[in-house]
């Protein structure tokens, strides 16, 4: 028996030993995420496993359950930055390529999970080291080699070369081969170099790629549509072209900054008029009286009537440029317009052509704190522990301050009829299938709709299961909400307890519900009572009521709506909606708790749980909407039946609103305040219209 | 002779805080456990990130094991068992600990990743909060002790250890020393659920063997330290000097491994506002509060 990830060596002596301890301390990096395979019932806690939160420290890769295509490449990567002896466990996975084949495959359930990990620690104890292993490659992790000039990130090649705007010799860079700039599937940053001169450019040239047509003449980096104030400074955006072509007024405007910028064109005209015919185009006080090589980096010698007319010229020349890389440009040569400055030595105590940190960050765009750092671009997901498993966020980091981020879904719906007339079975099931986050919810969305298009009345004691069945699903969507809010923060024992709890709710009938409800409500009072949590969450992310959101998110800030509110089933039980003030992650957490403990008292008052059973619709025609209150919040459903066959769908989830406010709650927040924004949003990337 | 009981009764407490560690982290309580991961991750390879600060990298964990040896060299475990009772051996422990956090940069900047990079500046800050507050809690205790050496101080304790003799530099002194440990929920650099592991990240195999050996290294020096300035060190009726020793400082590592475990991770900016709003006050007047009492009743 041997193993596709196996280290190279012969199996003898001392090795057994060492595949014999592997096969029993088994650490596995989970796909999706552990939430998920928890969702899917699956108990990883129970399984004699470490779970990891990076590849780099797993030997098992399990994958729980079919795995979206979009997150494909992404495993591979995973896979790829495990230390050999690696395996894969796949539970129910099917095709997994372009990752290897799985060393096992066991049906995705507990027992499933058990032998599967049995089989795997016989073949890792077997087979851990092979003579010869094979190279694992997959078109993820293709790299392409690409030159770029240093000056100027806009300039990429195939080939070495000469960049032809400055002529200073172009320098490799690697990307993926996917030119998606070398993060596009890589859950772990590989091409983060934590280098100056590349992060400079990088976070530079994106800021720099809005199309807003206004920006502030201080602050390159505000960018927007219509005219206004700056955040910032309060200063009257100007429109960019303005901006473009006040070449010298940029200049002066850091000056302002840096009081020595500003005599910098009076002595660099000084200079370069001066007697020397040739000068550097870096380096202005190099002056030669003859063509060469600059002797500080390398630059050919210009002419000094060029030199002269650099500055100036620059603005023009660029003018017909768009928003995109014009801050860039401008703001760079800026920079080296100071240089010039610099070395007039107006700085007491600095000698001159001293490297000091005003010139290496001039021109690069500001904090929010004043302070210039360097702008790294840093994706996090789609299997990031304490993130949401299949969401994608890349934040650019000033420090360790988010400026910028975007978020995408990689596993986001496709349409759910996309082809012919769909049985209705069929429909629900997809349905379902699609949402591994809260798949009773939508089956219970799906056949409501249906009923209400083929105007079915399920009657009132399925009304009052589903009710129930719904109000499972919430406790156990929140348990597990708070489970990854542990995991995310380092509250273990919260993490631990919520997912064991989640588990033991999932499947629970009205009599398994109550005798957990003494410790779910214990785990409510614990959670709200744990030291630091004001600390943690208070304060973050805080949304304001004008902001569109959906759920629990909308609830926290002292109103909202709720689609249970309308629903004369649930008045009945005593339904009132939960209400919680302050807008912020704390208060979110918090009315999650309260909607745990309502529910559970909903549960008991229906007496009975019933997951909907497909409606029995004989070649009925019509239209019907049903709209349910998902543990995320409000999802709608319009479908249009005919001959008893669903021909069209459309789907509003709460996820589509709420993932929206992503880069609102992320802005200018230190990185874990950031994260924990995210997370607070509870979003599900399998509800985003992919 | 004295070197080689410490260095053995140091494995043997690395052992058991890896135990302990599991128990807490993972929920797992097995004896044997550690030990099978040790030797998995021996067989395991020990990749090199590419385009790695090599010398930053390799460096890293070793000086971090380095800076958790000379500090234990100084903590007493029994009467004239100690590696070397240096005069100034208070000082020379918080010397030694300062490379912890130049082994940690090292090892956040060297493996060319973005998680460990912004965990290692992230531990910069941490120290920033957590520095002054191991320096002036120890400055309290050797007022009383008149003396900077280890020993001196556990005899100093005699009539009555520094828990109850000056509780507030105790409380402010575990603190400082579960954020030199970077120990949750003061886990900045090493945040799983923010860094994916942070300075941890990218080490794997034996490199990873041995970062996390260092750190076990560390906590048991802090305990030590803990157990030394506070606890009366070796001091108890009954059992004999050793026992006293490691019964407290096992004890003293096992919570500050295992606290954390019930509440969130702090967030850095209000880690950094408490240790010198709050924190560097307290120290303060625990020096002088420890001042005038050393000067009025002698004990």
């Amino acid at each position: 028996m041997t193993i596709a990830g196996a280290r190279e060596g012969a199996m003898y002596g001392i090795r057994r030993a060492v595949a014999a301890a592997m096969a029993r301390d088994l650490t596995a990096f989970v796909l999706p995420g552990p939430s998920v395979a928890r969702s899917m019932g699956i108990d990883l806690a129970n399984a004699h496993l470490r779970i990891v939160g990076t590849p780099r420290h797993a030997n098992v890769l399990i994958i729980a359950g079919p795995l979206d295509v979009g997150l494909r490449d992404a495993a591979a990567v995973a896979y790829a930055q495990m230390p050999r002896p690696r395996t894969i466990l796949a539970l129910g996975a099917g095709d997994i390529a372009p990752l290897p084949d799985a060393d096992v495959s066991a049906p995705l359930t507990q027992a499933g999970l058990h032998s599967g990990l049995a089989d795997l620690r016989r073949v890792v104890a077997a087979g851990a080291f092979r003579a010869n292993t094979g190279e694992f490659t997959a078109a993820a992790l293709e790299v392409r080699v690409e030159y770029t000039c240093p000056m100027h990130p806009e300039i990429v090649r195939d080939a070495p070369g000469d960049c032809p705007k400055c002529g200073m010799t172009l320098v490799p860079r690697e990307t993926a081969s996917d030119g998606h700039g070398g993060h596009g599937g890589h859950d772990m940053p590989r091409e983060d170099r934590p280098n100056p001169a590349d992060h400079a450019h990088a976070g530079h040239a994106h800021d720099a790629g809005g199309s807003g047509a206004y920006t502030c003449p201080m602050h390159p980096e505000v960018i927007s549509d219509a005219s206004g104030k700056c955040p910032k400074c309060g200063m009257n955006l100007a429109k960019a072209e303005e901006v473009e072509s006040h070449g010298h007024g940029h200049g002066h405007g850091h000056a302002s900054h840096a009081p020595s910028a500003h005599g910098d064109h009076a002595g660099h005209d000084d200079k370069a008029g001066g007697s020397g015919a040739y000068s550097c185009p870096m380096h202005p006080e190099v002056i030669s009286d003859a063509p060469g090589k600059c002797p500080k980096c390398g630059m050919n010698l210009v002419k000094a009537e060029e030199v002269e007319s650099h500055g100036p010229g620059h603005g023009h020349g660029h003018g017909g440029h768009g928003g995109h890389g014009k801050q860039q440009d401008h703001s760079g040569h800026d920079g080296h317009a100071g240089h010039g400055g610099h070395s007039k030595a107006t700085i007491d105590g600095i000698e001159p052509h001293f490297m000091s940190m005003v010139e290496l960050t001039e021109g690069q765009p500001r904090s929010s704190d004043g302070l210039q750092m360097d702008w790294i671009e840093v994706p996090f997901g789609p299997f990031f522990p304490g993130l949401p498993a299949g969401l994608r966020l890349t934040l650019t980091l000033d420090g360790d301050t988010v400026a910028a981020s975007e978020v995408r879904s990689l596993v986001g719906r496709a349409e759910l009829v996309d082809g012919p007339p769909m049985a209705v079975v069929d429909f629900v099931e997809r349905l379902a299938a699609m949402m591994p986050l809260s798949p009773v919810a939508y089956r219970i969305l799906a056949c409501a709709s249906i009923e209400e298009a083929a105007r079915v009345d399920p009657g009132q004691n399925a009304r009052r299961g589903r009710a129930a069945a719904g109000e499972r699903e919430r406790i156990v969507s929140h348990l597990g909400w708070l489970a990854e809010f542990g995991t995310q923060s380092g509250f273990l024992w919260l993490a631990a307890r919520a997912g064991a709890l989640q588990l033991a709710v999932r499947d629970a009938d009205i009599d398994g519900i109550a005798a957990q409800a003494l410790a779910i409500r214990r785990l409510i009072r614990r959670v709200e009572a744990a030291p630091l949590m004001r600390m943690r969450l208070g304060r973050i992310a805080r949304i304001g009521k004008d902001t569109p959101a959906s759920g629990p998110v909308d609830r926290a800030r002292g109103g909202g709506s709720d689609a249970r509110t309308g629903d004369p089933t649930l008045k009945d039980l005593g339904f009132e909606m939960r209400v919680r003030n302050g807008g912020d992650a704390l208060a979110r957490l918090r009315l999650r708790c309260d909607e745990i403990a309502q529910s559970l008292d909903l549960i008991a008052a229906a007496g009975m749980i019933a997951v909907p059973q497909v409606p029995d619709v004989d070649r009925v025609s019509g239209e019907g909407e049903a709209r349910i209150e998902t543990p995320r919040g409000t999802a709608s459903l319009r479908v249009k039946l005919a001959n008893g066959k669903v021909v069209e769908a459309d789907l509003d989830t709460p996820t589509d609103v709420n993932i929206a406010l992503v880069e609102t709650v992320t802005a200018q927040q230190e990185l874990g305040d950031a994260l924990s924004a995210v997370a607070s949003l509870d979003l599900s990337p399998w509800e985003v219209r992919g | 002779m004295s070197i080689l009981v410490v260095l053995l009764s140091l494995a043997a407490g690395a052992y058991a805080l890896a135990v302990i560690e599991r128990w807490a982290v993972h929920g797992h309580l097995s004896l044997t456990g550690p030990a099978w991961a040790a030797l998995a991750l021996m067989g395991r390879e020990s990749l090199l990130a590419r385009k790695s600060d090599r010398l930053f990298f390799e460096l890293g964990p070793v000086l971090l094991l380095v800076a958790g040896l000379m500090a234990v060299a100084v903590i007493p475990l029994a009467p004239g068992l100690i590696i070397t009772d240096l005069a100034t051996g208070a000082l020379f422990l918080n010397a030694a600990l300062a490379y912890v956090l130049v082994a940690l940069i090292m090892a956040g900047w060297g493996p060319n990743g973005a998680y460990a990079m912004i965990a290692g500046w992230r531990f910069l800050g941490q120290f920033i909060a957590y520095a002054m507050l191991i320096v002036m809690p120890i400055t309290a205790v050797a007022m009383r002790a008149e003396s900077l050496s280890t020993v001196e101080i556990v005899a100093s304790q005699a009539q009555l250890w520094n828990v109850l003799y000056q509780p507030m530099g105790f409380v402010l002194f575990v603190v400082a020393a579960m954020g030199l440990a970077w120990l949750p929920p003061l886990d900045l650099p090493d945040a799983t659920g923010e860094l994916a592991g942070g300075v941890e990240a990218e080490y794997t195999g034996v490199r990873l063997a041995v970062l996390r050996l260092a750190r076990m290294v560390i906590i048991l020096a802090l305990a030590g330290a803990t157990v030394t300035f506070y606890l009366g060190g070796w001091l108890g009726p009954w059992l004999p000097a050793w026992a006293w020793s490691a019964i407290k400082i096992l004890a003293v590592a096992a919570a500050m491994l295992s606290v954390g475990r019930y509440m969130p991770r702090i967030r850095e900016a209000r880690y950094l506002a408490l240790s010198w709003k709050l924190g560097i006050s307290l120290a303060l007047a625990n020096i002088f509060v420890v001042g005038v009492i050393a000067l009025v009743v002698p004990i």
